[in-house]
């Protein structure tokens, strides 16, 4: 396969005070792959995620997106370009409905009129199957609910690389399948992305690729089937 | 644009009170009745500018005296110079605006409380630059920087009057039109969860500047009028708390973060003036003791109350317009 690079990271280092959350990481990311982020608690995920999304500025090293060192650009820049998050904990417009929150997500990330987003609002909705609560307040949502929340929200700013933090976290064995079905729907729509996921189930499914990072550094990568069986990420969880 | 029928309605109703109002010292009203219309309509405006930033942005802002000052000293020193009053309104409500630009990159670095207490101090600051500098005319020896305002000669009491009203007027115009805008929902998303607005594209600092830049032109020119009215401007009371605790008052009262609820709180403030007139000095006191009971039984105040209760609810189900 010839592949281009959508997203380059360059040696990055991101330390709070003497810890150093990522170390001298470097990863790249494939246009259309779907690639999976592991690692025990406090490995340094969710940080690399803020760093590729802009709430953190790497130390040292650069992202590189699509050719374009984005590397201490604002957020709201860096979502303008094209890539969106979601949050491990729900980041919701409390005060908004379901259809609210991801319409002012799409005019400002896709730079659309109101009509217009509430247009783009509807057919998001269809994908994360929450047509049926588009006019219930986001403080009125379940917890699970949040979580596609998150994702539509994400969806609605038009990406190229969808960064995933946990959303299937507290899934029930039953709701899997239906998630699985979401992701299926965003890779379809031909959106790479990147996923921090401990349900193993949806990580051996949804990614193609898996990176395991623990105190920041890169310790496997490989298939997810590759990866559970490599020592070093044994170790790694299992002490 | 489709008409909404009840907008046009809302429209009409809102039209025939205005011609009403403005027909009034007209009609010869007593001058201590169209006092009170005459201010019901400027902290109308205040009120409203403050419901901008607190209840729709979550910018706890203390600093607009800043804003009611800056916009009569502009006043003064240009009716000074031999410029005409309304350059000098005008004038005032850019300076106002400018000004704000200077202290948004130091102030939008604080958050909630610490925006509060940061904005607090621009008044004072500027209270105290006033009260030593006397941009025009002769330097003056004892305690004071107070001005008159120069050009009001040709300027009646109804004309004021009647500017008063526009800009009242002109404030619920402005607070309807950013709320239903693509504005309006970038900032009740700001509000909400800043992380996630700015994740989502939304630029935080910018939209933020926009609402207080709006909230700093009108807050001017309302003050400027008053200003006009009075004749003449110290720095104690252009600069003074007490145009916040009015504000803060009127939007609480009635309901903060609703489009009614300053209208409502600056009625039962204006008419709280009214019956306090006589006994000015325990006049804040009871304004606050009022404050801290609706806090305590109605925090969202007059509004807030009135949403939950059956009846307006069923208004508002017949009365739904075209919300996303």
């Amino acid at each position: 396969m010839a592949e281009t690079t959508i997203l380059s990271i360059v040696d990055v280092t991101k330390r709070f005070g003497g810890l150093f959350a990522v170390n001298d990481l470097s990863l790249d990311i494939h246009e259309g792959e779907a690639v999976g982020l592991m690692g025990p608690n406090g490995a340094g995920k969710t940080t690399l995620i803020s760093v590729i999304s802009g709430q953190y500025k790497p130390e040292i090293g650069a992202v590189i997106f699509q050719g374009h060192d984005i590397s201490g650009l604002p957020p709201h820049r860096i979502c303008r370009l094209g890539i969106a998050r979601t949050y491990q904990i729900p980041h919701p417009f409390i005060n908004l409905t379901t259809r609210q929150n991801i319409a002012v997500a799409a005019m400002y990330g896709k730079g659309i009129g109101k009509t217009a987003a509430a247009a783009e609002a509807d057919k998001i909705l269809d994908i994360v199957e929450l047509t049926d609560k588009k006019d219930v307040r986001a403080k009125d949502l379940e917890a699970l609910t949040l979580k596609r929340l998150e994702l539509a929200r994400a969806l609605a700013t038009d990406p190229k690389l969808l960064l995933i933090d946990e959303v299937a976290a507290g899934l029930t064995e039953v709701e899997i399948p239906n998630f699985l079905n979401i992701l299926k729907r965003i890779r379809s729509m031909n959106i790479t992305y990147i996923m921090i996921e401990h349900v193993l189930k949806v990580m051996l499914e949804a990614v193609d690729r898996v990176t395991v990072i623990d105190y920041g550094i890169k310790i496997a990568e490989g298939t997810p089937q590759e990866v559970m069986e490599d020592e070093k990420v044994i170790k790694a969880y299992l002490g | 644009m489709k008409v909404n029928p009840h907008r046009f309605k809302e429209f009409i109703v809102i039209a025939v009170v205005v011609a009403v109002l403005a027909v009034l010292p007209v009609l010869g009203l007593p001058r201590t009745w169209l006092l009170y219309i005459f201010l019901f309509f400027i902290y109308l405006a205040l009120a409203n500018m403050w419901n901008l930033l607190s209840g729709y942005c979550g910018l706890i802002s203390l600093c607009q005296p800043a804003f009611i000052g800056l916009g009569g000293y502009t006043l003064v020193i240009f009716t000074w110079n031999g410029l005409p009053l309304y350059m000098g309104i005008l004038g005032g409500a850019i300076v106002a605006a400018i000004f704000t630009m200077l202290i948004s990159s130091a102030v939008f670095r604080l958050r909630g409380i610490y925006f509060a207490i940061g904005t607090l101090v621009v008044p004072e600051a500027l209270r105290v630059v006033f009260f030593i500098w006397r941009p025009v005319g002769e330097q003056i020896h004892g305690k004071g920087a107070g001005y008159m305002i120069k050009g009001l000669n040709d300027v009646s009491m109804t004309h004021i009057y009647w500017l008063a009203i526009f800009i009242g007027i002109v404030s619920i115009v402005i607070m309807r039109l950013t709320l239903s805008s693509k504005m309006g929902m970038g900032l009740a998303a700001i509000r909400d969860n800043d992380s996630a607005a700015s994740s989502s594209g939304i630029n935080i600092f910018k939209l933020k500047l926009f609402a207080f830049v709006i909230s700093a032109f009108i807050t001017a020119i309302a003050g400027s009028i008053f200003y006009m009215f009075q004749g003449y401007i110290a720095p104690e009371s252009g600069f003074s708390m007490k145009w916040t605790m009015t504000m803060i008052l009127a939007t609480v009262i009635g309901g903060i973060s609703t489009e009614e609820g300053p209208i409502i709180g600056t009625v039962i403030i204006v008419f709280l003036h009214f019956l306090l007139a006589r006994y000015a000095g325990i006049s804040l006191i009871i304004q606050g003791i009022l404050l801290i009971i609706i806090m305590l039984l109605a925090p969202q105040g007059i509004m807030g109350f009135a949403r939950k209760t059956k009846i307006y609810q069923s208004l508002l189900r017949l009365t739904a317009g075209d919300s996303i």
